[in-house]
């Protein structure tokens, strides 16, 4: 007989694996379900129909696969995608490096913090059609509204972050002789990552936010086109299949972030 | 399995009360009152319709407005019951959802100016090959300009999507877009802030509707009365304006309407009027099943339409009982 066995704790311990893989199945198996019960619900709602305009579940899954067949869709993600990465790639930069500059020095905090914090309260909505009376219709004016919601987020989080870091991390830095940009680089980033990374997550599902209503507002080009041209010509169908897609183009983007967080950048969070 | 039905409960109800909020919007609303949708804000251009219901009102019918973004909401509106009349040309809406509603009155022509930036273009023919702004996709700018392209045998490179008149004036006076396509109101406006920089180009046998009046079938039915009222207020008014665009000025101040209306925008109400009656933009008889064919040709070409216009049916989409019924009291111009 195994001597780890006898042992209680180490029984414990043994047996800690094969629960944690049956309670991952078990959540699995819910999550599949919650979803199975939402596209349930929505074809039956399409099927009564709630609205003349709700298309059912199934339509709405083979306008997608049409639209991806003709082409369609692959196009709308090319023209939606360019100002949505440029605008998140310039926010996560500026924003960061913002936020860190803000945790470290007081004159910084005072002169950017109010900006952001009333970036961050104000209905954007509002203020998207003022950005193409300053830039226009194109690009410019869509990487800005994409900037406009996402920065704040990411400035935010990453000037708490570094205003939080544990202040006697610090001091042991100091008492080790470390200078400061050691500092910074050993002590203040690390310990304010989690937080860094939380920001630039949902500063990225801002962006979502921000280029889709650049789309709806400014001018219709991509997945915001696809959506006001199909309800224009009441292939609802074709609306529901480009709204579901990007909201589920959304979703997996932030879970992947987050599993390239959690096995790359910070191995030492995944499981937590 | 108590455990389970437990776990199961959450899931459940809330199932239940996301479907049941969602059957929420499909009940009707009460029809005690004549509930407009209009897809655009009140404008000059809209105060023919405005008088029409004021004097609509007069004769007892209760009329309330309401002004939407765009067309869509104010059709989705009347769909989902919450208002009765709406203002706009539903063709896709009637034909791709089976939506049992139908269009009444043809209130205006499709009136729209394909202008060019002299700078770089004199006609059609230099638009060959080279990128035009229009409202959206599938909207009835497009199908003009398309239109246009296909009699003038040429080819656009690139047409993109500016939607608001405005916004594309907007565009060709700061020189963003150098062809597009907008209303009289914003031509007008470009004539006036850069006399001679732009020109109209010549637009031939485009017949379209491009703002009408539809219902719910059952609204029709119901509510007769009032709609025949309506249209006889909407036929006289139409027919006034026609003889002499001037009484729209008299009309505004004697209803009180667009009482904000800036002192420059007020100067362009009897011109704007003075311009559009020569071109027909106004019916005198409210449509016609003539029209309604056109109609199916324009929106087929713009998109709106599928199948061979030739074969759809007018009673599909249109009724004309109430018009006729108000053009026996009113008679036939």
């Amino acid at each position: 007989m195994d001597a780890r066995l006898e042992d209680p704790v180490a029984a414990q311990m043994a047996a800690q694996p094969g629960e944690a893989a049956h309670s991952r199945r078990q959540n699995l198996w819910w999550r599949l379900a919650s979803i199975a019960l939402f596209f349930g619900a929505w074809e039956i709602a399409g099927r009564v129909p709630i609205n003349l305009a709700f298309p059912t579940f199934s339509a709405t899954v083979a306008a997608f696969f049409e639209m991806v067949g003709d082409g369609t869709m692959l196009k709308a993600y090319g023209l939606t995608l360019q100002p949505l990465i440029v605008g998140i790639v310039l926010s996560a930069v500026i924003g960061v490096s913002t936020g860190v500059a803000m945790g470290l020095r007081k004159s910084v905090e005072w002169m950017v913090a109010p900006v952001f914090i009333v970036l961050q309260a104000a209905p954007v909505a509002a203020v998207i059609p003022m950005v193409t009376f300053v830039y226009g219709i194109g690009l410019t004016a869509k990487v800005i509204s994409v900037c406009l919601l996402a920065l704040p987020v990411i400035v935010l989080n990453s000037y708490k972050a570094v205003a939080n870091v544990n202040p006697s991390l610090v001091a042991m830095c100091r008492s080790f002789l470390g200078s400061p940009w050691q500092q910074i680089v050993k002590i203040i980033l690390p310990d304010a990552s989690p937080v860094i990374f939380a920001g630039l997550r949902l500063g990225i599902g801002a962006g979502f936010v921000g280029i889709i209503l650049a789309e709806l507002l400014i001018t219709p080009t991509g997945i915001g086109d696809l959506i006001t041209y199909h309800r224009a010509v009441a292939n609802y169908a074709h609306m529901y299949a480009a709204i579901a897609s990007i909201i589920a183009f959304s979703a997996l983007t932030l879970s992947g972030l987050q599993w390239v967080e959690e096995n790359w950048v910070r191995p030492e969070k995944r499981g937590s | 399995m108590k455990m389970w039905m437990k776990g199961l409960r959450g899931p459940l109800t809330a199932g239940v009360v996301a479907l049941a909020s969602l059957g929420w919007s499909g009940v009707a609303s009460a029809a005690s009152q004549v509930h407009v949708a209009f897809g655009d804000i009140a404008t000059v251009e809209s105060l023919n319709f405005l008088i029409a219901l004021e004097r609509a009102k007069e004769r007892g019918v209760d009329v309330k407005v309401t002004f939407f973004k765009s067309e869509d909401v104010a059709s989705q509106a009347v769909v989902g019951g919450d208002a009765d009349v709406g203002v706009g040309t539903p063709y896709a809406l009637i034909q791709k959802v089976n939506a049992p509603i139908r269009l009444f009155y043809q209130m205006s022509a499709l009136r729209f100016f394909p202008i060019v930036n002299t700078e770089f273009y004199q006609d059609w023919k230099d638009l060959d090959g080279q990128e035009v702004a229009v409202h959206a996709r599938g909207s009835g700018t497009e199908a003009i300009m398309k239109l246009m392209a296909q009699k003038n045998g040429i080819t656009f490179s690139n047409i993109s999507y500016v939607p608001g008149a405005e916004v594309r004036a907007g565009a060709l006076l700061q020189g963003n877009v150098k062809a597009s396509i907008v209303d009289s109101t914003n031509k007008n406006l470009l004539e006036q802030k850069a006399p001679g920089k732009f020109k109209v180009l010549p637009v031939e046998g485009v017949n379209a509707s491009d703002e009408a009046l539809y219902a719910n079938t059952e609204f029709l039915t119901e509510n007769a009365e009032a709609v025949q009222i309506l249209v006889e207020e909407l036929l006289k008014t139409w027919r006034e304006i026609n003889a002499d665009p001037k009484v729209v000025a008299d009309l505004r101040k004697k209803y009180n309407l667009l009482p904000d209306l800036p002192a420059e925008l007020e100067g362009e109400v009897v011109p704007y009027f003075e311009e559009s009656v020569p071109t027909g933009m106004f019916p005198n008889n409210g449509g016609s099943e003539q029209a309604a064919k056109d109609d199916f040709a324009f929106y087929a070409l713009a998109g709106q339409i599928e199948g061979d216009p030739a074969t759809l049916k007018v009673e599909d989409f249109w009724t004309f009982e109430p018009l006729n019924k108000a053009l026996a009291k009113v008679g036939t111009q």
